[in-house]
């Protein structure tokens, strides 16, 4: 049947040409299907960045003893061994005996080429350059300075050059440094339990560990020296176990839970600490033993728990106050001011300094520094005198509602005083007793007070800690962060947050100092006066040809910040001035 | 030790059984296997396609595994050397910047500023990423404390192997090796691959002592392969299963309509003539069951005609036997007639007359034999069944034949027990039987001593005429109980035999459940054996007497093969003389 074959045949070459297209068409890698949505990476990454360390290597005998003290110089460098074992082999065994590589790391800078000398028993192998700073062994980062000469004695061995003398201590280039050190901010509780609290340290890193595990252990070690007892941590009492990840979580195991009531700062303390790895990107949960924190369900913690617990960690819209026409005034949201409730709202020309509260008070100084009242930012507020004294620094409110002030009877002696609702108490600074402190400021952590101290060389900045309440309340710690210089004069200070300060010098230079001692400097305006400062936000009150102005930093270049109701920035003489954010 | 030597005594013991239930199980095992097609099939199948498999498997495997290593090798080496060059730069930049550096003391202040190999392997560092995707190490010997590696790598991952290979290989020359990784803060050690190089400063002014390293760990792609084995396991198993399942099936749709077609053949055997097969569509199998079908249905009509057929003829001898005697009667009246008055006729009518006499009685013992014979066929016999001494009927037979025996010049030489052989049998055919075996004996005997032995045991009495005469060929035992048969068709009867005899004897001993059985050696002479149970209808199980006589069975074991070639010739000219 011809019809029946032919049928079959088309059939059969239907089918072939089917199965070919359908070969061809179903490859490996389809084409043209829709798009993969796929996520991408996450912000931070909590165990951490990849780095490069120094890999230690015992000395050879056929070294010179410049190459020994390069070994050397690598073996302390390396965070292969906490102990240093290997570069305890560079050693002699007198010398090893009595090294320790705990002591205290001294960061240098190289200048020029190391020198060697050799005498008739040893050579000394001297490295040329600068001191830059000190690490502590709780790990806190001390700038220091002068020059480093100490030398290195060897002495020539069986075995090859071998050092018998050397600094103390580890001995770190500052790029050693860097790669042998985490920066960390660890988050304390100030005393109350309320605030968080940021001790700045260098945790050594442990090639063993991930990078979140060595924060949280250096975190549950407790502050640092320049913190101790002014700062409390929630994980008295619990030790951890280790740190993972898991889901977009970062998984901390610890061996106890904590107090009930400390479970809020606990886990605020653990966001803050952990964000500078996490980046915000990553939330968090802490489990005990492997196990949910609670029975029955885990407790989570936000990427950004730390800011909810302590509102001055990101403070939102706030809204800075400033002096206009001699009177106070607020600055709203399109930049034009309103004068605000109450006298501090009205004209008057005799007060000065004023300082801003977080909870709608005003402090100012009266009658030239000799009277220090304040007024409540509500309608028919009026000024009531809480101190008096000869010389009264400017006022500076604290997030507990306690004013401080400076009382300095003459050039050479300040007492500080901390008031509460009227209640004068003196602070215990035994370092600024016979010193001119021209003005102090708490930062908004309550823990951390930068003052200006006045001797005859001229003024600088100090940062120390405050402790205790009340009639106890003592300032240590006392740490130089802008060194004095030639006649230098500081026009003002304000606090960025709980770590950076910005600092106003007389000759309208801005300094942005970190307490690790580490200073930028902000392009300046010489018209600016004072300063004020709010997170991101940094305020300046500047005179031009009399002509006043708040201007505010673009992170690039100063633009004025007052609007008139007109809508214009230009403004006459008695225009905007003394821009100040509440705390400040 | 107690336990050990109750161990000791119990093992073997143990073994025995385990082996014993072993050997049971591949007995059964065998059993199954030898009967049946489909297990044949199935495991045919089974091994080759797990052999097929396997091969294919392998090869599939090793070629994936060649292609994802090969794949990673060669981005690891284009890693590598991208990583090289990066480092080279930065060497050279910072060689050329020395000078200036130390007087800007600004840059110090950057991560690694002071060590431009330092500064180079933060740079791998981030283009390495984390250790999870490379690792880098870089050293120079020849320069101390430039030793780094990134991130967490345990600097033992080099292999000390591949590290003299890399020194002594020209710069720029990759060395590769597999290799465990290890990390720090890692218990287990990953597999990984590991390709050193020194790194060609020709041209620069460094030294050529920089070892770079590059450690990738494999742990991806081993899982990516132990997976794919996995899964290339799994289907592997599931196709084999696959196949034999579809061999199971496949054959038993074969074997199925075999299987009942042998049933059906059985059955068929059995007797059960109408068996049939069920004949489905149109496939070979069901043109078996077809053919099959036609075949017993042919089988059954031929055997039915036959049945018809030996009826037919058995009962036309009958007829004819009857329907003869009532002439033979008359005619037999004429002849006693005539031979009574023979001495009155002339010798030749008196000859004449004794002749038709003589064949006369020869007819009516034929015409005897085919009714006693036809009577057989129609099942019509019956027994006559009383306890006799078999030795009695022996002596009355051999009484009977005595005459003849004189005739032959033969002699009877009777071996009887002396204790009485009781049987429950038919005396008068048994003593037919006998007479029938003395008469044969006689006529074949040639003369010679003629031997009637009687045996009996618990169960059985037995008689054996032996006679001495040319014998039976090879073939013939059976063959003269057949109705009519002839050693030598040309010869003639003498001793008007019926032809019946022997078959009408057999048929006797049957009915009694006995066995009439012959043994015969050329030139040996033949002996005839009557076995009878003693009790009526117990079956027989074995003869009191020997079916060849014991001097012959002597004599063949002593001399072998030599008797049986020589004597037939002999024997066969003996018995045509006769």
């Amino acid at each position: 049947m011809p019809t029946r074959t032919f049928r079959a045949r088309v059939g059969v070459t239907a089918l072939v040409v089917a199965l070919v297209c359908g070969l061809a068409s179903c490859s490996v890698i389809p084409v043209g299907m829709r798009s993969i949505v796929g996520e991408n990476g996450r912000k931070g990454n909590p165990l951490g960045d990849p780095y490069a360390r120094v890999i230690a290597v015992p000395p050879n005998p056929d070294w010179s003893a410049a190459d020994v003290v390069n070994g050397f110089k690598a073996a302390m460098a390396s965070v292969d061994d906490p102990g240093r074992e290997v570069a305890r082999k560079y050693l002699t065994d007198s010398f090893a005996r009595t090294w320790n590589p705990q002591s205290g790391v001294t960061v240098y800078r190289q200048g020029e080429p190391p020198t060697v000398q050799i005498g008739e028993k040893d050579t000394r192998v001297t490295l040329k350059g600068t001191v830059t700073a000190l690490i502590d062994q709780d790990g806190r980062y001390r700038p220091s300075g002068g020059p480093l000469n100490e030398p290195f004695v060897l002495v020539k061995g069986q075995t090859g050059w071998r050092i018998d003398s050397a600094p103390p201590g580890l001995l770190l280039s500052e790029a050693d440094a860097e790669r042998a050190y985490l920066k960390v901010d660890l988050y304390f509780l100030d005393d109350e339990e309320k605030g968080l609290v940021i001790d700045q340290v260098r945790v050594p890193i442990d090639p063993a560990s991930n990078f979140a595990k060595t924060t949280v252990e250096r975190l549950l070690r407790g502050p640092s020296s320049s913190l101790k007892g002014a700062v409390r941590s929630a994980f008295d009492g619990t030790r951890l176990i280790d740190v993972t990840t898991e889901d977009n979580r970062v998984v901390v195991d610890l061996t106890n839970r904590v107090a009930p009531e400390l479970v809020g700062p606990m886990t605020a303390q653990l966001a803050g600490t952990l964000a500078g790895l996490t980046k915000g990107g990553w939330g968090f949960e802490v489990r005990v033993r492997g196990e949910p924190y609670y029975t029955d369900n885990p407790l989570t913690v936000d990427a950004q728990e730390q800011t909810r617990f302590d509102p001055w960690m990101a403070p939102g819209e706030i809204y800075p106050y400033y002096v206009a026409d001699d009177a106070l005034w607020l600055l709203g949201k399109d930049n034009t001011g309103q004068p605000v409730l109450g006298k501090a709202g009205e004209k008057d020309a005799t007060r000065t300094d004023m300082a801003i509260s977080a909870h709608a008070q005003v402090a100012a100084l009266f009658q030239k520094g000799k009277a220090l009242s304040v007024a409540p930012l509500a309608t028919g507020g009026e000024w009531r005198q809480w101190a008096t004294g000869k010389s009264l620094a400017p006022p500076c409110w604290d997030r507990y509602q306690t004013l401080w002030t400076v009382e300095r009877p003459d050039d050479h002696t300040s007492r500080v005083i901390r008031i509460r609702d009227g209640q004068r108490y003196a602070v215990s600074a035994p370092d600024l007793d016979a010193v001119h402190v021209s003005l102090l400021k708490v930062a908004r952590d309550g823990v951390h007070v930068a003052v200006v101290v006045r001797d005859g060389a001229g003024e600088q900045v100090k940062v120390g800690t405050v402790i205790g309440r009340g009639a106890a309340t003592r300032i240590t710690n006392l740490q130089v962060v802008v060194p004095v210089e030639d006649k230098q004069q500081i026009r003002d200070i304000a606090w960025k947050d709980g770590k950076t300060l910005y600092v106003l010098t007389g000759k309208s230079d801005l300094l942005e100092v970190s307490l690790t001692g580490e200073s930028k400097s902000l392009p300046s305006n010489t018209g600016i006066r004072n300063i004020t400062a709010l997170e991101g936000s940094l305020l300046a009150g500047a005179v031009d040809d009399d002509k006043r102005q708040i201007l505010y930093w673009t992170s690039s270049k100063w633009e004025p910040r007052v609007k008139n109701e007109n809508g214009r920035t230009d403004f006459a003489d008695q225009g905007p001035a003394f821009p100040a954010y509440p705390l400040d | 030790m107690p336990t050990q030597k109750r161990r000791r005594r119990t093992l073997p013991q143990i073994v025995r059984g385990g082996r014993r239930r072993a050997r049971r199980a591949v007995g059964g095992v065998r059993r199954v296997w030898r009967r049946s097609l489909q297990l044949h099939v199935v495991t045919s199948t089974m091994v080759i396609s797990i052999v097929v498999v396997a091969v294919l498997g392998v090869f599939l495997m090793q070629s994936i595994s060649a292609t994802i290593l090969g794949a990673r090798d060669r981005a690891a080496r284009s890693e590598a050397q991208a990583d090289r060059k990066a480092v080279l730069g930065y060497l050279n930049k910072q060689d050329g910047d020395t000078s200036k550096q130390s007087t800007d003391p600004g840059q110090g202040l950057q991560p690694g500023a002071d060590s431009p190999l330092g500064q180079a392997v933060a740079a791998l560092a981030v283009r390495a990423g984390p250790a999870a995707r490379y690792s880098v190490i870089v050293r120079n010997e020849n320069r101390p404390g430039e030793f780094y590696g990134t991130t967490n790598i345990d600097p033992v991952s080099i292999p000390p192997k591949l590290r003299e290979e890399v020194l002594r290989k020209s710069a720029d020359e990759d060395s590769t090796q597999y290799w465990n990784l290890r990390y720090k803060g890692r218990a287990e050690p990953v597999r990984g691959l590991v390709i050193g190089t020194r790194l060609d400063t020709y041209g620069t002014g460094l030294d050529d002592g920089y070892e770079i390293y590059h450690l990738i760990p494999l742990e991806e792609e081993e899982k990516n392969l132990t997976s794919v084995r996995q899964m290339l396991i799994l289907v592997g198993a599931a196709l084999v299963l696959l196949l034999a399942a579809i061999a199971s099936l496949v054959t038993r749709q074969v074997v199925t309509p075999v299987r009942l077609a042998r049933q059906a053949a059985e059955r068929l055997a059995g007797g059960h003539l109408d068996e049939r097969l069920k004949v489905r569509g149109e496939d070979d199998l069901a043109r078996l069951a077809a053919s099959f079908n036609e075949m017993a249905t042919t089988l059954a009509l031929k055997i039915h005609q036959l049945e018809e057929l030996s009826h037919v003829q058995r009962q036309f001898v009958s007829d004819v036997s009857h329907e003869l005697r009532t002439p033979l009667t008359t005619v037999r009246m004429a002849a006693d007639l005539l031979y009574d008055a023979r001495e009155d006729f002339d010798p030749m009518a008196a000859r004449s007359a004794e002749l038709m006499q003589n064949q006369l009685n020869r007819f009516e013992s034929m015409l005897a034999d085919l009714l006693e014979i036809s009577r057989y066929d129609a099942g019509a016999a019956e027994l006559d069944i009383e306890p006799v001494d078999i030795r009695d009927v022996v002596l009355r037979a051999v009484a009977d034949s005595e005459a003849l025996a004189e005739r032959h010049s033969t002699r009877f030489d009777l071996r009887l027990p002396g204790d009485p052989c009781m049987a429950e049998m038919d005396s008068r055919r048994v003593e037919r039987i006998l007479r029938n075996l003395l008469f044969n004996a006689i006529e074949h005997g040639e003369g010679r001593d003629i031997v009637v032995s009687v045996g009996a045991d618990r169960d059985a009495v037995a008689v054996a005429v032996r006679d001495h005469g040319v014998g039976l060929k090879p073939g013939e035992e059976n063959m003269v109980f057949d109705r009519f048969w002839r050693a030598d068709p040309s010869r003639a009867r003498t001793i008007g035999g019926t032809g019946l005899g022997l078959a009408i004897s057999r048929e006797d001993a049957m009915l009694h459940g006995g066995w009439l059985q012959a043994w015969g050696a050329p030139g040996e002479g033949s002996q005839f054996r009557l076995s009878l149970p003693r009790a009526a209808g117990a079956p027989l199980r074995g003869s009191p007497l020997p079916l060849v006589p014991p001097e012959v069975e002597m004599r063949r074991t002593w001399r072998g093969q030599m008797t049986p070639v020589l004597s037939p010739a002999a024997a066969d000219g003996g018995r045509d003389a006769d």
